[in-house]
């Protein structure tokens, strides 16, 4: 599948008072593009990554991943974009501890149709062995370090084949050798396969990776560089 | 339609009705599951978790276990206690309670009980229409075992064939119940009473041989040691029936020479004859009752305790499903993240709800079926204690109230484990991913 450009206008996140969380008046980025979200904590850069992965719905604006507005679909219609679209890693990998590492990276193809579980399975496999987890597809995922965790969330994001993947702070809890070659891994596999990346990240050489930065502060962009 | 039901065998109303209070649970699991296949998450979840699992699903089946086993065990006491007095077709005894009689009589209870004279016996034995009619004399014991006096035509009414052996030929031999403490061969000396306070010497030097033992009968007479009724007489001092120089057992008895009897079994030849019989021993000076009547009086009078016991016992699955719902509901927020990491990832708003649902049905099913184990065991030991104790041989089954009572409480939880399900999908996502 072809990655969609990203557009957003005039998006807005206020809290239940009423706060500003975002504010991103327009934000364009083409298919196949890396983009880093840096700034402090706080800055409102995983509300972003929320947003615009459909988690969050924004109080105002349009967030339009390939001519389509994913802030005006139901929960379901956003559930099947993310299924369909994105592949989301996160800084707590979230695996299931009682799934197999094949298990975890294959997942999606537990409510999956029918049609694309075996696919999904199959490419599950095939990610975790790029991976460097080519033999331990079988075994408990709590028998792997961090940064193996890591790589089976990783792999699970790309199991379904997403022209778009969507990292929130990827390598925040590996140590610097791990969050090195994951963050390579993840830039490689991106490029490789033509897809947009985007990444919140505090990790400035995992940001200098990428083809863009945008730095937030107080839920507005402050800056905008290419990496 | 309702000719159309009670033209059914009771076995296929049983089965339909037990379909139909499924039927509304697994309708909505077949609904709920419809195209997903959310078993390997569930399975994960209840590994997962498995103490809090374990313990959940031991509620359920402790809550289950009680009401299958008050149900059996109730059915089985009403059936054991019937069966133990169905060979008792109508007793003659002195007026008085007939619950007593009964209790003595069939159930040998020791009660201290007036006699039937012999000239009373005589008339009743003598009577159109009675085939035999058995005393019944209680009183002696031996190892906690009662000895009974009586006839061999009693003896073989009550077993039928031996099971070993031969019956008694004289006042000095003795027919062992099938569980009875004394083997073919063996010689006892009763004592006089029963329990702790038995008189072990009051009756020395007089004694009995075995002859013979009977099948057993799954009554208090399996334990008992039945003698001529001449021996129980004759080891008190008095006179055996028959004139001194008749050295012969059985009856016919010479009315003065009879000492008095507690109880007559009275076995008609025809089934009708009884009730002729029992209306002409009805009378003052003699009472005559159907055991099996007097036991569905009782029976009657412990209905009331037993819709107690089935209230109770839907009470409890009651405050159990209640229980159920609210377990449900907190075991679902220990899987919140597992479930929000599902829909962040793209998993159907249906397929989430299916596995909270799925989760909640296996927890269900395990500890219904647990359940149903567990009250078929309590059941069976508590009838094991109940028949060591009264040796009525009590046999709790699983029956189509227990299935009902199952098939209610799944039906009922499963619909109910709907709402924890419909409650963890609109849980806030992002709130529960960041758990």
């Amino acid at each position: 599948m072809t990655a969609p450009a990203l557009l957003v206008e005039g998006l807005r996140v206020t809290s239940r008072e009423g706060r500003v969380l975002l504010d991103v008046p327009q934000l364009a980025l083409a298919p196949g593009q890396s983009l880093a979200l840096r700034g402090a904590s706080g800055a409102g850069k995983s509300t972003l990554l929320h947003v615009l992965s459909g988690l969050v719905r924004p109080t105002a604006g349009r967030v339009i991943w390939g001519g389509q507005d994913i802030a005006a679909l139901t929960e379901d219609a956003r559930a099947r974009f993310r299924r369909e679209t994105l592949g989301l890693v996160f800084q707590d990998c979230h695996l299931f501890e009682e799934l197999s590492a094949l298990g975890n990276a294959g997942l999606a193809s537990a409510f999956a149709p029918a049609s694309e579980r075996a696919p999904i399975r199959n490419a599950a496999a095939e990610w975790l062995a790029v991976l460097g987890l080519a033999h331990a597809g079988a075994r408990a995922v709590d028998s792997f370090s961090g940064g193996e965790r890591q790589r089976i969330a990783v792999a699970r994001a790309l199991a379904g084949g997403p022209p778009v993947i969507l990292a929130d702070e990827p390598t925040a809890a590996l140590d610097r050798a791990n969050a090195d070659a994951l963050g390579a891994d993840l830039v490689r596999l991106a490029a490789e396969g033509g897809r947009t990346l985007i990444v919140v990240t505090h990790d400035a050489t995992l940001a200098a990776r990428m083809g863009r930065q945008l730095t937030l502060a107080d839920g507005r962009i402050v800056e905008d560089s290419d990496g | 339609m309702a000719e159309l039901w009670a033209a059914l065998p009771n076995a296929a109303q049983d089965l339909l009705l037990a379909l139909a209070l499924v039927a509304p649970g697994l309708l909505a699991g077949a609904l709920v599951l419809r195209g997903l296949r959310p078993l390997p998450l569930v399975g994960a979840m209840l590994r997962r978790f498995a103490f809090v699992n374990a313990l959940f699903v031991a509620l359920i089946a402790v809550s289950v276990g009680l009401g299958v086993g008050l149900l059996a065990q109730e059915r089985g006491l009403r059936q054991g206690s019937a069966r133990a007095a169905e060979k008792f077709d109508l007793i003659v005894a002195a007026p008085g309670s007939e619950v007593t009689v009964m209790l003595a009589a069939v159930y040998l209870q020791p009660s201290d009980m007036a006699l039937v004279t012999g000239p009373q016996y005589a008339e009743i034995a003598g009577a159109e229409g009675v085939a035999f009619a058995a005393p019944i004399a209680f009183g002696d014991s031996f190892q906690g075992a009662p000895v009974v006096g009586t006839t061999a035509d009693f003896v073989t009414h009550l077993a039928g064939p031996l099971a070993e052996g031969r019956v008694f030929a004289t006042s000095e031999e003795a027919v062992a119940g099938a569980f009875a403490p004394v083997a073919v061969g063996g010689s006892f000396t009763p004592a006089h009473g029963h329990g702790p306070m038995a008189e072990g010497d009051a009756h020395e030097g007089s004694a009995y041989t075995v002859t013979g033992r009977m099948a057993p009968t799954g009554s208090p007479w399996d334990r008992a040691l039945l003698v001529p009724v001449e021996g129980v007489w004759e080891v008190h001092g008095l006179a055996n029936g028959h004139a001194p120089d008749d050295l012969r057992i059985g009856p016919p008895f010479v009315p003065e020479m009879m000492p008095g009897t507690p109880a007559v079994l009275v076995h008609a030849a025809e089934l009708w004859g009884n009730y002729a019989l029992k209306s002409r021993f009805t009378r003052s000076d003699l009472m005559a009752f159907f055991p099996g009547t007097v036991l569905s009086q009782l029976h009657g009078l412990m209905r009331d305790v037993r819709s107690a016991m089935s209230l109770m016992a839907v009470l409890t699955q009651v405050l159990v499903t209640l229980s159920v719902l609210i377990g449900l509901m907190i075991l679902v927020r220990l899987i919140a993240r597992s479930l929000a990491l599902l829909r962040a990832i793209g998993a159907p708003l249906r397929f989430v709800f299916a596995v909270v649902w799925a989760y909640s049905a296996a927890l269900i099913l395990s500890g219904a079926g647990l359940g149903l184990a567990l009250g078929w065991g309590a059941a069976r030991a508590i009838s094991a204690a109940v028949t060591a104790r009264t040796d009525v041989l009590v046999t709790a089954n699983l029956g189509w109230p227990e299935a009902h009572l199952v098939a209610g409480f799944i039906s009922l939880t499963l619909f109910m484990a709907l709402l924890p399900a419909w409650l963890a999908v609109r849980r806030p996502l992002l709130t529960d991913l960041r758990t």
